[in-house]
C-alpha cells in the first residue's frame, strides 16, 4: 500500500465522518478504483466504520472497488437515447472493445458502462469519454472516436 | 387519549403510538415483517399495509402511521390482501427454500406470513444472485440467499449496539447484507441472529442442535455482568442449547454464547479434601461433617472471631444472605466481607458519605402471602425514602436524561446495557454525551465532547470541572440540597484550572466546556465503572463525582443519577444483603458491636500475624487470587491459614489453597434471584439438572445446621421471604422490577476529597488492568464457552508506536515487570491506547495480571521484548 499517496489525500480533509464521500472520490480518481487496504486506514482516519464504507462504495456507480480502466466510457441508455438507439451505441462499443458493460478491456485502456442519463437528451444518444461528451453518435464513428483514446 | 376504530372496532390508544401498537394491543393481527417492537419503525417492507380514512388514497403502514382521532382503519380487504401477496412473491422470489435444514425452521417469521397470508405460489422469475455464505466467521454463520433485506440486523447493530458491523451493500435488486467482504471483526454479540426474521444470521452454538418446537424454555437472569438482562434458556433433555431475548434481541457476547461453561469438563463434580499434599474425592457427607468439626474445634480454641467469611458477587441473594446470617447469627460475629471491597463497595461507600445511608418508612405488610420471590411488604400512601441508593439509576431511565458524562468506563466491556441505553439515548439529538476516558473507548465515536485524561487523574479532573463551574458562576448554588456547600467551595477555590489542565493532560477549554454542559443540562447523568473504582483512591474518585452531582445533578428529573457499574451478576445483590462487616442486610449500619476487618485489613492482619488474624476461611467461591491486587502477597497470607474452605464450581488457583472444596450449582442449576446494577431483581429458575452438585444455600444451611445453628429451609423461596421481609426499601419488589417507588428526599453532604494523583514508582508505563469485552470474571474462560473462540487468552494491548520502540509486533512475547512481579504476555497492537499506557485483561489465571498491581487497578511496569 503506498502510504504516502493515500496520507496526500487525507490531508485534504479534516478526518470528519461527513469528509467520507470526497475523499472515496478523490482515491477513485487517483487510484481508479478504491483499494480495501486503503480503504481500512480511510475508516480508522474518519472514525467511520468499514461495513459503512463498503455500503457507500457499493451504492454510488461512481465508486469501484475493482480498478478501472485508464478511459471510462459512459453509454446513456436514458429514455430519449434509448429511443435514439442508445442500446445499439452501446452493442457497437461492446463489440469494438471485446468486453460487456461493467467491464475493463484486458489492456486496462477503457472500461465500459452504462448510465441512465447524462443530461444532454437533446443531443441524444450520448456517450461520454472521461469528461469529454460525444453527442449525436452514430455506431459508425465509434472506432474513429476509440482510435482518439488509443494511445 | 385518541379514538379511533380498527376493522370497525371502536379502540382507545394512547397519543403518539402506531396504528400497529393500537392494533396489537388490542388483539388485532396485522402482518409484519420488517418491523421489531425494539427497533424505530422504518414501513420498508410494505406487508403491514393497511387502509386509513381520513388520509391519502393509498394504502399506509401501520409500523410508521400515527392514530389520530377519527380515524378509521381497515387491516383486511381484497385490494389488501392482493397487496400483500404480490409483496410476499416478490420477498421469495430468490428465497432459498432450505427450510428443513434451516436453523430458523419452525420459529421463521417468513414461512408464518407465507402461511398467514396463503402464498402457494411464486409465479415470478429474477435473475439468480450468487449466494455469499460465510461459513468462516466465528460464531455466527451468514446465508444472504435467505435474507429478505428487512433491514433488521442492520439497525440493531448501529442503533442499538453501536457496532455497525453489517451493512446494506449494492443497491436495488442486488442488495446483500454484508461486511465488506470480509469474515466479520465485530463484538460477536449475536444480536443480528435474534432480530433476524429468517435464517440469514445462524447461531453457530446452536446450530443443527435442536428445532425450536422440541426445546424447553425457561425464562430467566443473566448470571454474568450486572446488567440484569432476562432470556429465555433452551433446554432439551435437560441440556442447555441456546439463549433468545425475545423483547429486544440483545444480549452481549458473553450472554449468548457463554452458557456452555456450565457443561465445562473442567467443572468439580464431587467435594474433595485435602489428604497428603493432594486432594481426594470425598462424599457429600464426609466434606461437610469435617467442615462442621474443624469449624466447631477452632471456635472452640480460638473463638468464634477466628472464622472470616468472604462472600460472592456471582452467588445468589439467598445464597449471600444465608452466608452473613451464618456468622452474624449463628457464630455471632461481624467477621465477613465480599470482593467488591475493592471495586463497587469503594463506591457504595463514597456515596453513602455523601447522600447518607438509606431511610425509609410507610411501609406495611402485605395482607395476603407473596407469590413467590415477591417482597413480602408494600409502600403505603406516606412512604418515603431517602439516602444513597436513591441517587442509583436505572437503565431504562437513562435514555431520558439529556447531558451524560462517563467517567473511567469502558462501558460495552464493563456493562453491555449501558452501552444499548447510550445509543438509545443518542438517537435524540438534544442528548450530549461526554466521555472521558485515559484512552479511546467505542463510545469516543459517538461523543459530543471527548476528554483524554492521564491514567488515575479522574478525581483531579472532577476538580478541575468542578473549580471551572463555580468561576464561570461564582453564584452556583448546588441543585441538590446539601451542607457543607461553603467550606467544599474554599478546598475547590485552591484548585488551579491550569495546573489540572497540564496534570490530567485535558485541554482546559474542554474542561470548560464540560463544566457549561453539566450547568446548563436538566437531566445530567453520571457513569462510571470499575477502571475508576479500582484504584487505591477508588472512594476519593467516587467522592468527588458525587460532590458533582450535589452541583449539578437533578434527582426528580428522570434518568439524572449517579450509574456506577456493578461488576458482576450480584455485585450489587452482595452488598446489599449484608455480606460486608459494617452493614447489615439493607445497608444499615452495624451498632452496638464492633464490626469485623475489611477484606484488606484480614489480609493485614494475616500479614501481621495478629492474633486477631482468621485461624479459618470460609470462601464462598470468587477466585481471590485472581480478583485481588497484589497476587503473590495474597497467595502467601492465604498460604498461612490453617484451614480454608471453598465453594465453588471450578478448581480455581483460590480453591487450589483449600483443605475443603465443595463444588456448587451455577446457572441454571439452581434458583434464586440477583439484583442488577440498576437495582432491579432478576429471577434464577431451577431448569438444568445439578449432576451430583449441590447450590450455595444448602451447603451454607448443612453447615449450619451441622453446627447446632437454626439454619434449616426447604427453598431459595422461604430465604427469600425471611430476607424480604427484613428489607422496607425492597418493598413491592418482585421478578424483573426494582420495587416500589418511593417519595425521594435527596438531600447531601459535601465531603472534600484528595486531588493528589502521583502513582508510584518510575517505572516508564502504566498498566490498566481491565475487563475484556468477551469475558466476565474468570467464569467465561473455561472452555466450551462460546466467546474463548474470540478471546481465548490475555494479550497486553499496546500503542503501535510504543510496540515499535520496543521491537514488538503483533504477537510477540514481552516481559512485564512491576515492583511486584513479572510476566510474559503477547501484545497486540492498539491504536486506541496512548503512548505510555498498556493494558491487560484480569479474566485469565495465565498470565495472571494480578501479579503485577500492588494495591490498584493501575501500577507502573517497564516492558522488554522476550
Amino acid at each position: 500500500m503506498d502510504q504516502e499517496r493515500l496520507d496526500t489525500i487525507l490531508s485534504r480533509y479534516e478526518g470528519d465522518a461527513a469528509d467520507l464521500i470526497p475523499v472515496l472520490q478523490d482515491i477513485q480518481d487517483q487510484y481508479s478504483y478504491l483499494p480495501k487496504d486503503e480503504l481500512k486506514v480511510v475508516a480508522q482516519k474518519l472514525n467511520v466504520p468499514l461495513t459503512r464504507i463498503f455500503s457507500v462504495a457499493t451504492f454510488y456507480k461512481m465508486f469501484s472497488l475493482i480498478p478501472k480502466g485508464r478511459h471510462q466510457i459512459r453509454v446513456c441508455l436514458g429514455t430519449t437515447c434509448h429511443l435514439r438507439g442508445g442500446p445499439r451505441l452501446m452493442e457497437s462499443f461492446s463489440h469494438r472493445l471485446g468486453v460487456e458493460p461493467g467491464y475493463t478491456t484486458k489492456d486496462m485502456q477503457f472500461s465500459l458502462e452504462t448510465v441512465g442519463c447524462l443530461g444532454s437528451c437533446a443531443q441524444a444518444p450520448v456517450a461520454m469519454i472521461d469528461d469529454k461528451y460525444f453527442g449525436r453518435l452514430a455506431t459508425d464513428k465509434v472506432p474513429k472516436i476509440l482510435k482518439l483514446y488509443k494511445n | 387519549m385518541v379514538n379511533l376504530t380498527i376493522d370497525g372496532r371502536a379502540i382507545q390508544a394512547k397519543k403518539g403510538c402506531t396504528i400497529l401498537d393500537a392494533a396489537r394491543e388490542h388483539g388485532i393481527y396485522i402482518p409484519t415483517l420488517c418491523y421489531h417492537q425494539a427497533l424505530k419503525p422504518i414501513g420498508a417492507c410494505r406487508i403491514c399495509v393497511v387502509e386509513v380514512k381520513p388520509g391519502p388514497p393509498r394504502p399506509l403502514p401501520a409500523c410508521a402511521t400515527y392514530v389520530a382521532e377519527g380515524q378509521e382503519v381497515v387491516t383486511s380487504s381484497p385490494k389488501l390482501d392482493a397487496i400483500r401477496l404480490e409483496l410476499m412473491k416478490l420477498v421469495l422470489i430468490n428465497h432459498a427454500l432450505d427450510c428443513p435444514i434451516c436453523d430458523k425452521g419452525g420459529e421463521c417469521e417468513l414461512q408464518d406470513l407465507t402461511h398467514a397470508l396463503g402464498v402457494s405460489v411464486v409465479d415470478l422469475e429474477a435473475v439468480k444472485l450468487p449466494p455469499h455464505k460465510d461459513y468462516v466467521s466465528e460464531l455466527i454463520e451468514r446465508h444472504p440467499d435467505r435474507c429478505v433485506t428487512c433491514g433488521r440486523c442492520v439497525r440493531i447493530c448501529r442503533d442499538r449496539v453501536g457496532a455497525l458491523a453489517i451493512n446494506f451493500t449494492l443497491r436495488g435488486y442486488f442488495t446483500e447484507l454484508a461486511s465488506g467482504g470480509l469474515p466479520l471483526d465485530c463484538e460477536f454479540c449475536g444480536s443480528c441472529i435474534d432480530i433476524c426474521p429468517v435464517g440469514a444470521l445462524i447461531n453457530k452454538v446452536f446450530k443443527y442442535r435442536a428445532r425450536a418446537w422440541e426445546v424447553t424454555r425457561t425464562e430467566m437472569v443473566c448470571p454474568f455482568c450486572g446488567g440484569g438482562c432476562s432470556y429465555e434458556l433452551w433446554t432439551k433433555n435437560d441440556r442447555p442449547l441456546r439463549v433468545v431475548n425475545y423483547d429486544t434481541a440483545l444480549l452481549c457476547g458473553r450472554g449468548r454464547f457463554g452458557f456452555p461453561v456450565v457443561e465445562s469438563p473442567d467443572r468439580l463434580k464431587t467435594p474433595l479434601i485435602r489428604e497428603n499434599g493432594g486432594f481426594r474425592e470425598a462424599s457429600w457427607d464426609e466434606a461437610l461433617d469435617q467442615v462442621a468439626a474443624k469449624f466447631k474445634e477452632i471456635t472452640e480454641a480460638a473463638g468464634s472471631a477466628a472464622i472470616y467469611g468472604v462472600g460472592s458477587p456471582r452467588a445468589t441473594n439467598e445464597a449471600n444472605y444465608l452466608f452473613q446470617k451464618f456468622f452474624r447469627t449463628g457464630l455471632g460475629t461481624h467477621q465477613l466481607d465480599n470482593p467488591g471491597r475493592y471495586t463497587y463497595v469503594q463506591a457504595l461507600k463514597g456515596l453513602a458519605a455523601v447522600f447518607g445511608f438509606p431511610q425509609v418508612s410507610g411501609v406495611e405488610k402485605v395482607a395476603k402471602p407473596p407469590l413467590p420471590f415477591h417482597s413480602p411488604l408494600t409502600t403505603t400512601e406516606e412512604a418515603k425514602a431517602s439516602g444513597f441508593p436513591l441517587v442509583l439509576g436505572k437503565l431504562k431511565d437513562l435514555p431520558k436524561a439529556d447531558v451524560a458524562l462517563v467517567v473511567g468506563a469502558d462501558v460495552t466491556p464493563e456493562l453491555p446495557p449501558l452501552g444499548w441505553a447510550l445509543n438509545t439515548a443518542l438517537e435524540r439529538d438534544t442528548f450530549h454525551l461526554v466521555v472521558a476516558n485515559n484512552r479511546k473507548t467505542k463510545f469516543d465515536r459517538r461523543a459530543h465532547l471527548s476528554l483524554r485524561y492521564k491514567p488515575g487523574s479522574e478525581r483531579l479532573l472532577i476538580a478541575g470541572i468542578i473549580k471551572s463551574l463555580l468561576t464561570a458562576q461564582p453564584e452556583w448554588a448546588p441543585t441538590v440540597i446539601a451542607g457543607g456547600f461553603d467550606e467544599f467551595k474554599e478546598n475547590i477555590n485552591k484548585v488551579n484550572l491550569k495546573d489540572v489542565a497540564k496534570k490530567t493532560g485535558v485541554p482546559e477549554a474542554l474542561i470548560k466546556e464540560t463544566a457549561a454542559r453539566l450547568a446548563q443540562a436538566q437531566a445530567p447523568a453520571i457513569i462510571f465503572g470499575s477502571e475508576l473504582m479500582g484504584q487505591d483512591k477508588g472512594l476519593e474518585n467516587t467522592l468527588a463525582l458525587a460532590d458533582l452531582f450535589l452541583l449539578v445533578g437533578r434527582p426528580g428529573a428522570p434518568g439524572s443519577a449517579l450509574y456506577p457499574v456493578a461488576e458482576k451478576n450480584n455485585t450489587r445483590g452482595v452488598c446489599e444483603v449484608g455480606v460486608m462487616p459494617e452493614f447489615l442486610p439493607g445497608f444499615v449500619p452495624l451498632e452496638g458491636a464492633e464490626p469485623g476487618p475489611t477484606l484488606p485489613e484480614m489480609l493485614d492482619l494475616l500479614e501481621k500475624g495478629d492474633p486477631k488474624a482468621p485461624q479459618a476461611l470460609y470462601l464462598l467461591g470468587g477466585d481471590l487470587l485472581r480478583q485481588l491486587p497484589n497476587r503473590s502477597r495474597v497467595e502467601k497470607l492465604l498460604k498461612k491459614v490453617p484451614f480454608m474452605v471453598v465453594q465453588d464450581a471450578f478448581l480455581t488457583d483460590t480453591a487450589k489453597l483449600a483443605q475443603v472444596i465443595l463444588p456448587v450449582a451455577v446457572h441454571a442449576e439452581q434458583e434464586g434471584t440477583f439484583i442488577s446494577t440498576d437495582g432491579s431483581l432478576g429471577l434464577l429458575p431451577r431448569a438444568l439438572p445439578v449432576n451430583g452438585v449441590r447450590p450455595d444455600w444448602q451447603i451454607i444451611s448443612q453447615i449450619g445446621s451441622k453446627m447446632g445453628f437454626a439454619m434449616s429451609y426447604a427453598s431459595p423461596k422461604q430465604i427469600f421471604a425471611e430476607l424480604a421481609l427484613g428489607m422496607p426499601r425492597w418493598a413491592g419488589m418482585a421478578p424483573k422490577n426494582g420495587g416500589a417507588a418511593f417519595t425521594a428526599e435527596v438531600t447531601g453532604q459535601f465531603v472534600p476529597f484528595e486531588t493528589d494523583i502521583s502513582l508510584p514508582g518510575r517505572r516508564p508505563f502504566t498498566l490498566l488492568v481491565g475487563k475484556s469485552l468477551q469475558h466476565s470474571g474468570s467464569f467465561t474462560t473455561h472452555e466450551p464457552c462460546g466467546t474463548l473462540t474470540i478471546t481465548n487468552r490475555a494479550r497486553l494491548g499496546l500503542n503501535p508506536a510504543d510496540a515499535q520502540n520496543l521491537g514488538l509486533a503483533e504477537g510477540d512475547f514481552a516481559k512485564v515487570t512491576s515492583s511486584q512481579g513479572e510476566i510474559s504476555v503477547p501484545v497486540t497492537l492498539t491504536p486506541e491506547l496512548p503512548e505510555g499506557l498498556v493494558f491487560l485483561p484480569e479474566h485469565f489465571s495465565q498470565p495472571a495480571a494480578q501479579r503485577l498491581t500492588l494495591n490498584s487497578n493501575l501500577v507502573r511496569v517497564t516492558i522488554q521484548k522476550g
